[in-house]
C-alpha cells in the first residue's frame, strides 16, 4: 500500500511541474499504403526522450518549450527526421515511406532500443514480414508456428496448434484479434491456424509481467491485429499453394481517409482427399476443407476521432457420407468474431479507445443411420465491451485505466437423438451465462533516468447467474435431482485483485535487468478428454463447483544489445503458481456431459512451473535470425489423480531449442531454415496387462510417467523476388528509366521435415497375436504424422 | 443407443492421419509397475458362482501362454456370503473338473475343451444350490491372499425382460440385417444391461454366448420409455463388407440380456471403451474401475438374465 502512495505521490509531483511544457502528438503510418504503424519510435536524441506508437499508431510527447529534431524510427524503414517548434501543442501526423527491405544494405538503425529500455518483460513482437519468410509446413505461413519457436512457448505436439507458455495449458492463452477473443485458434485439430498471415498487420505475445489492462487468462496474451486496408491505392494480393489458395483486396474507401480490406482463404484438401481415398476404402465418401474470411474498415471521423470494423469468420467441414450403409456425418465447427472500435482524442495527451466484441466458437456434430438421427452442439458465445484510456502525462509518464464487461454465454453440450418417433431423454441443453467485468488502472513512469516502473491494479469479477440446472448425482440409496435456478439469479459470484507490476533498471546505456510480477484470475476452462487438442474440447466457465484458476508468476530478465542493437540478448528465469487447474475425473467419458453438469466430473489440482530462458537475435544484415534456448519443468498435484502424488505435466519439457536464420544475398532471394530440438511430451501408458473375460485389459498406473523419444526437426526455406522495376526508355529524352512493375510476385518454396525424422505424434500399447498359438507380443508403437513435405506457393501483388 | 462421440470422430480424424501417418515399434521405458491381484468372478440366476484369480503382468513382461495358463492363483481362500449365510468356495481345477463340466469350463476359458488339461487352471465355485444366483439377494465375495483381503458385493436385479425380438433386412438387402427388439425400461430407477448373443445353426452353432461391440448400456437416455433398437452380431466380422455385423436370413440366435448394478455397469461400459480406444490419440486411457476394495483389478459381478430365441426371418 505504502508503495502505491509513493507512486501516486510521483504522478501528482510530475503533473505539477508540466505547466511550461507543450505535446507533440499524432500518428504515424505507413507512407506507401497510409496503415498506421503499431510501436513506431519517436525519439528526440537531444533530450533523450522518446516514446512509441500505441496499438493505433498514435504517439503523444510532452516536452518543454523549445525547438527540436525528432526521430521517427520504424524498423526496416528510413528513419524520418523533423523539425518542431514546441511553443504550443503540435498535431503532428508523420508518413515513413521508403522501404529499406530492397536495399543491399540496411544503413539506417531499426527499432531502437526497447528491448532493453523497454519496460516489457517476456514481451516479444513478431515482424509478419519475418514470418512469411521463414519455412512454412505444406506452404502455409502461420504465426502460430513461428511464435512456438520462441523460447518459453512450446508446441502441442507434431504439427499441433496449441501452445504452452512457460508450462501453463492451452486455455491460459489470451488470443485476441482486434482485441477480440479468439476460442479456438486452429483449423483441422490444429494442424493450421485460424490467422491468415496476408491479413496480419502485427503479432505481439505477452509470456511474463502481463500488464494490468489484460486479464482474464493465466499465461499469455497473443495480440493480434489485422491489416487497415490500403488508403492510398487499390491493391490485390494472393498466393496459390499446395493445399489452400487465398486472395486478399484492399483499397480506399475515401483517400487517406478511410479504407477497407476483405480477405479470403480456402484449401482444397477434399479434393485431394477425393483423389487420394480409393472408393472400396471405409473412408470413401469423407470430405474435410476449411475456409475463413476476414475483412476491416476504418474511417477518420475527423482529426479527434476514428472508427475500426473488423471482422472473422472460419469454418472447418469434416462430412462423411456413404450411400451404401445410409450413415452420414456432418461435424462443422469454426469461430465468428467481431469488433467495432472508435478512438477518441480528447486531447493531445488523453486517448480513449472504445470496443464492442463479439465471438463466437461453435462446434457441431450431426449423424444419421437409417431411423436414427442424433445430434451433438457444443459453444461459446461472448458480447463483450471495454474503454481504455491513455493519458500521457509527459515523455517518462504514461497512465493507463479502462473498464471492460463480457456476457458469455456457455453451451458446454447439448445433445438430441431419436428413433423414429421416440425421442431420448438426453437431458436439458446446458447452458451457463455469466457476467465477466474488470477495472484497471496502470502507471508507466521514469523514477530516475535509470529506474522506470509500470505498476498495476485490476480488479476482475466474475458471476454465474442463471437460468441454470444443477445436477445433484445420486447413488444406489438416492437418485439424481437438480436445483433450477431463475434468469439472471446469481448462482455464485468471485472476485479478486491483481496486481501486477514491473521494472526495468539500466546498468549501461546497452543493458538492463528487469524484473516483473504479475497475479492473475481465470475464470474461463477449457476441459479436454483426449491427448491432443480437439474441436470437442469444451470450454466450461466458473461455477459453483469449479473455482477460478488463479496464479502468480514472477520473472528477472537481463538484457544487452551489442553492435548498435544489431544483436539482442537476454536471459529470463521465472517461476508461476497456479491453483485450481482443471482435469477431467479419473475414467471420465465423453458421454458423461450429458444429463449432467460437465463441473461434476471434474477435479481440481495445482501446478508449477519454473525455467531459464535463453535468447539471442541478429536484427540487421545479410544473415539475422534467433536462437532461443528453455530450460523448464511443470508438474500438477491433484488430489483425486495419480493417488494425490505429483506428476509431470503432458507438455512438461526439459529442453526446449529453437534456431531460425534468414539469409538474404541480394534483393531477389531470401534462405530460411528453423530447427528445432524439445524433449519428449509426457503420455500415459498402462503399465500392466491382465485377463477378464477372455479379453485383455490394461492397468494404467503413474500418471504421465512415460516420456516420448526426443522431437527434432529441420525446416528450410527459399523465397524468390520477382523483380519490382523493369527498365524502358524514355520517349521524350530517349534516357533509359526504372519503372515500378505493377504485378509482384515470389515463388517460396519450402521443404519441411528435411532429414525426414520419424517423430513422435503419439505412442500407443499394441498387442497381436494369438495367446494359445504362443505368438502373442505386447509392444509400444510409435505414430510418426508428417515424413520429409516439399511445397510451393506463388504470391503475387498488384 | 450410443451416445458416445469419440467413436465416431476417432475413425474421421484418422483419415487426417491416413494420408501420411506412419507407425514404428518403439523401445520406450514405462514405470510405475505394481504386481496386482485380479479377481474375475461371475453369479447368475440359478447359476453357481465361479471365481478366477490371477495376477497382473508387467507390460513388458513375456506373454507365454503355458506360464499364464498356469498361474491361477489356486491358494486363496474364497468366501461367498448372500447377506445372511456364507460358504467358503471349493476349488476346482482343469486337471480334476466332475465330468461332464469339461465342455462348458472350456468355454468359460475359451481354450478348446482337449487342452484343459493340459494346463492347471483353478477356478473357485460351489457345488451347493443354496448358493446360486437368486434374483434380488446381494453377494459379498471376500477373497483372502497373501495376508491380504479383497472384498466386492454385487446385486442380482430384477429381470426386465424383452417386449419382443425380431429381424428384418437393412434397406438394400434381402437376405442381412440387424437383430431387433423392443425394450420397456422400467421408470425412475437405475437400470443397466449387458446383451450378449449365440446363434444355434446347426454345426456352426457358436460355443458359446459373445457380447456384442458395446453391450453394456444404462438407460440415461431411456428411463421409463418404450423403444425398439438394434444390436450387431458380434460373429459377424468375417462377413463381407456389405453385409458386416448382420445375421443371415435363417440365422437362429438366442439374444441374452442381463441386468446388472451400476458397479458392474461401470466396469463394463469402461472396460469396452478401453478395448475401443485402444491406440487411438483422440481419446484418453480409459482407466477400469474394479468394486473390489484394496487395489485388485477385475470385477464381482452379478447377472440377471432373460433369454429370447431370434429366427430370423421377415
Amino acid at each position: 500500500m505504502k508503495n502505491i502512495l509513493l507512486i501516486l505521490t510521483l504522478l501528482f509531483t510530475q503533473l505539477l511541474y508540466s505547466q511550461e511544457e507543450f505535446t507533440l502528438s499524432g500518428y504515424v503510418s505507413d507512407g506507401r499504403s497510409g496503415e498506421t504503424m503499431i510501436g513506431a519510435k519517436v525519439y528526440v536524441p537531444s533530450v533523450k526522450k522518446g516514446v512509441i506508437t500505441n496499438n493505433y499508431g498514435f504517439y503523444s510527447l510532452t516536452l518543454p518549450k523549445g525547438t527540436y529534431q525528432v526521430e521517427y524510427r520504424v524498423s526496416g524503414f528510413e528513419t524520418k527526421i523533423k523539425t518542431v517548434t514546441l511553443e504550443s501543442d503540435v498535431r503532428l501526423d508523420v508518413e515513413i515511406g521508403t522501404d529499406l527491405q530492397n536495399l543491399e544494405e540496411v544503413v539506417v538503425k531499426g527499432k531502437a532500443e526497447d528491448n532493453v529500455k523497454s519496460t516489457n518483460i517476456g514481451t516479444i513482437e513478431l515482424d509478419i514480414d519475418e514470418i512469411k519468410t521463414l519455412p512454412a509446413f505444406m506452404g502455409e505461413v502461420d504465426i502460430i508456428k513461428t511464435i512456438q519457436l520462441l523460447p518459453g512457448v512450446s508446441s502441442a505436439s507434431e504439427g499441433g496448434q496449441g501452445f504452452y507458455v512457460r508450462g501453463g495449458g492451452p486455455d491460459q492463452n489470451l488470443v485476441l484479434v482486434d482485441e477480440a477473443v479468439v476460442y479456438n485458434a486452429s483449423h483441422l485439430f490444429g494442424f493450421f491456424s485460424v490467422f491468415n498471415a496476408d491479413a496480419v498487420k502485427s503479432v505481439n505475445l505477452i509470456k511474463g509481467g502481463m500488464p494490468a489492462n489484460y486479464g482474464g487468462r493465466m499465461s499469455s496474451v497473443l495480440e493480434v491485429s489485422m491489416n487497415e486496408g490500403n488508403a492510398k491505392h487499390f491493391k490485390v494480393k494472393g498466393g496459390i499453394g499446395a493445399i489452400s489458395s487465398r486472395l486478399t483486396l484492399e483499397g480506399p474507401i475515401k483517400k487517406d481517409k478511410g479504407s477497407f480490406i476483405i480477405s479470403a482463404r480456402r484449401t482444397y484438401i477434399d479434393v485431394i482427399m477425393k483423389a487420394a481415398i480409393n472408393k472400396d476404402s471405409p473412408f470413401a465418401g469423407t470430405s474435410y476443407y476449411f475456409y475463413d474470411f476476414n475483412a476491416k474498415a476504418n474511417y477518420k471521423l475527423g482529426e479527434k476521432d476514428r472508427i475500426y470494423l473488423a471482422g472473422y469468420y472460419g469454418r472447418d467441414e469434416f462430412s462423411y457420407g456413404n450411400k451404401n450403409d445410409d450413415f452420414n456425418v456432418k461435424m462443422p465447427w469454426g469461430n465468428g468474431v467481431a469488433s467495432l472500435r472508435w478512438n477518441h482524442l480528447f486531447s493531445s495527451k488523453l486517448f480513449l479507445n472504445t470496443t464492442v466484441t463479439y465471438s463466437n466458437y461453435q462446434f457441431k456434430f450431426g449423424s444419421e443411420q437409417d431411423q436414427f438421427r442424433f445430434q451433438i452442439n457444443s459453444g461459446i458465445e461472448d458480447w463483450g465491451g471495454k474503454m481504455d484510456f491513455t493519458y500521457f502525462a509527459g515523455a517518462r509518464h504514461k497512465l493507463k485505466w479502462g473498464a471492460q464487461y463480457t456476457y458469455h454465454t456457455f453451451t458446454p453440450i447439448g445433445v438430441s437423438a431419436e428413433s423414429d418417433d421416440v425421442v431420448f431423454d438426453t437431458g436439458l441443453a446446458q447452458q451457463l451465462k455469466s457476467h465477466e467485468s474488470a477495472v484497471y488502472v496502470l502507471d508507466e513512469f521514469d523514477l530516475t533516468e535509470n529506474i522506470r516502473f509500470n505498476a498495476g491494479l485490476r480488479y476482475s469479477m466474475f458471476q454465474h447467474v442463471g437460468p441454470f440446472t444443477r445436477y445433484i448425482k445420486g447413488d444406489l440409496s438416492k437418485p439424481d435431482s437438480t436445483i433450477t435456478y431463475g434468469k439472471n439469479e446469481l448462482i455464485k459470484m468471485y472476485d479478486g485483485l491483481e496486481p501486477r507490476f514491473s521494472a526495468r533498471f539500466m546498468l549501461r546505456d546497452k543493458s538492463s535487468i528487469k524484473a516483473g510480477y504479475s497475479y492473475n484470475y481465470q475464470y474461463v476452462h477449457l476441459t479436454s478428454l483426449s491427448a491432443v487438442s480437439l474441436p470437442t474440447d469444451i470450454w466450461y466457465p466458473t461455477t459453483s463447483i469449479a473455482q477460478p484458476q488463479k496464479g502468480w508468476q514472477g520473472s528477472v530478465g537481463y538484457f544487452r544489445n551489442f553492435k548498435e542493437n544489431m544483436f539482442e540478448t537476454s536471459v529470463e528465469v521465472y517461476y508461476k503458481g497456479m491453483q485450481n487447474l482443471i482435469e477431467y475425473k479419473q475414467g471420465a467419458l465423453p458421454s458423461d456431459n450429458v444429463n449432467d453438469n460437465t463441473d461434476n466430473l471434474l477435479t481440481f489440482g495445482k501446478g508449477r512451473s519454473f525455467g531459464i530462458e535463453f535468447f539471442i537475435k541478429k536484427t540487421r544484415g545479410k544473415f539475422t535470425g534467433w536462437i532461443g534456448y528453455t530450460l523448464a519443468k511443470t508438474d500438477r498435484t491433484f488430489i483425486n489423480l495419480n493417488d494425490g502424488k505429483t506428476f509431470p505435466a503432458k507438455y512438461d519439457r526439459r529442453h526446449d531449442l529453437s534456431i531460425v536464420l534468414s539469409y538474404k544475398p541480394n534483393k531477389r532471394w531470401v534462405f530460411s531454415s528453423a530447427f528445432i530440438y524439445a524433449t519428449g511430451n509426457t503420455l500415459t501408458l498402462p503399465s500392466a496387462w491382465y485377463v477378464q473375460g477372455q479379453d485383455l485389459l490394461f492397468d494404467y498406473e503413474a500418471r504421465n510417467s512415460t516420456r516420448m523419444p526426443p522431437y527434432h526437426r529441420l525446416d528450410l526455406s527459399a523465397t524468390w523476388y520477382s523483380k519490382e522495376y523493369k527498365e524502358v526508355i524514355n520517349p521524350a529524352t530517349g534516357e533509359k528509366m526504372q519503372v515500378k512493375k505493377k504485378l509482384k510476385f515470389n515463388w517460396a518454396f519450402s521443404i519441411y521435415n528435411v532429414y525426414n525424422r520419424a517423430n513422435p505424434y503419439f505412442l500407443y500399447i499394441d498387442n497381436d497375436g494369438d495367446f494359445l498359438e504362443g505368438t502373442f507380443k505386447i509392444s509400444v508403437k510409435q505414430v510418426t504424422l508428417f515424413p520429409v513435405i516439399p511445397s510451393v506457393t506463388w504470391n503475387f501483388e498488384f | 443407443m450410443e451416445f458416445r462421440i469419440l467413436r465416431y470422430i476417432a475413425p474421421l480424424a484418422a483419415v487426417v492421419l491416413l494420408l501420411n501417418a506412419c507407425t514404428k515399434e518403439v523401445h520406450i521405458d514405462i514405470p510405475g509397475f505394481e504386481e496386482k491381484l485380479v479377481i474375475d468372478g461371475h453369479i447368475e440366476t440359478n447359476q453357481p458362482p465361479i471365481v478366477l484369480i490371477s495376477k497382473s503382468k508387467e507390460v513388458y513382461a513375456p506373454t507365454d501362454i503355458d506360464a499364464f495358463l498356469s498361474g491361477f492363483i489356486s491358494d486363496a481362500v474364497v468366501t461367498m456370503s448372500d447377506g445372511t449365510n456364507s460358504v467358503q468356495l471349493d476349488v476346482i481345477c482343469s486337471g480334476n473338473l466332475p465330468p461332464g463340466t469339461e465342455e462348458a469350463a472350456a468355454a468359460m476359458l475359451g481354450i478348446p475343451a482337449d487342452q484343459l488339461a493340459n494346463y492347471n487352471i483353478c477356478a473357485y465355485t460351489t457345488l451347493d444350490p443354496n448358493f446360486w444366483g437368486e434374483v434380488g439377494k446381494s453377494y459379498t465375495l471376500t477373497v483372502s491372499y497373501e495376508g491380504q483381503t479383497y472384498t466386492a458385493t454385487t446385486l442380482i436385479s430384477q429381470p426386465t425382460p424383452l417386449n419382443k425380438v425380431f429381424w428384418k433386412p437393412e434397406s438394400g438387402l434381402t437376405d442381412h440385417g440387424y437383430s431387433w427388439a423392443e425394450l420397456s425400461d422400467p421408470p425412475n430407477q437405475f437400470d443397466a444391461y449387458f446383451w450378449e448373443v449365440k446363434r444355434l445353426n446347426g454345426p456352426d452353432s457358436d460355443p458359446n454366448f459373445a457380447p456384442t461391440y458395446s453391450p453394456a448400456t444404462d438407460d440415461e437416455f431411456f428411463d421409463g420409455l418404450t423403444f425398439e433398437f438394434w444390436y450387431e452380431n458380434p460373429f459377424g466380422d468375417e462377413m463381407e463388407d456389405s453385409v458386416k455385423w448382420m445375421y443371415a436370413l435363417g440365422d437362429s440366435v438366442v439374444i441374452k440380456i442381463s441386468k446388472i448394478d451400476r458397479d458392474v455397469y461401470e466396469f463394463y461400459e469402461k472396460k469396452y471403451m478401453q478395448l475401443q480406444t485402444a491406440g487411438n490419440p483422440f481419446a484418453s486411457p480409459t482407466s477400469i474401475p474394479s468394486n473390489f476394495d484394496n487395489g485388485a483389478l477385475g470385477v464381482w459381478a452379478g447377472f440377471s438374465p432373460s433369454f429370447d430365441t431370434l429366427i430370423c426371418q421377415p
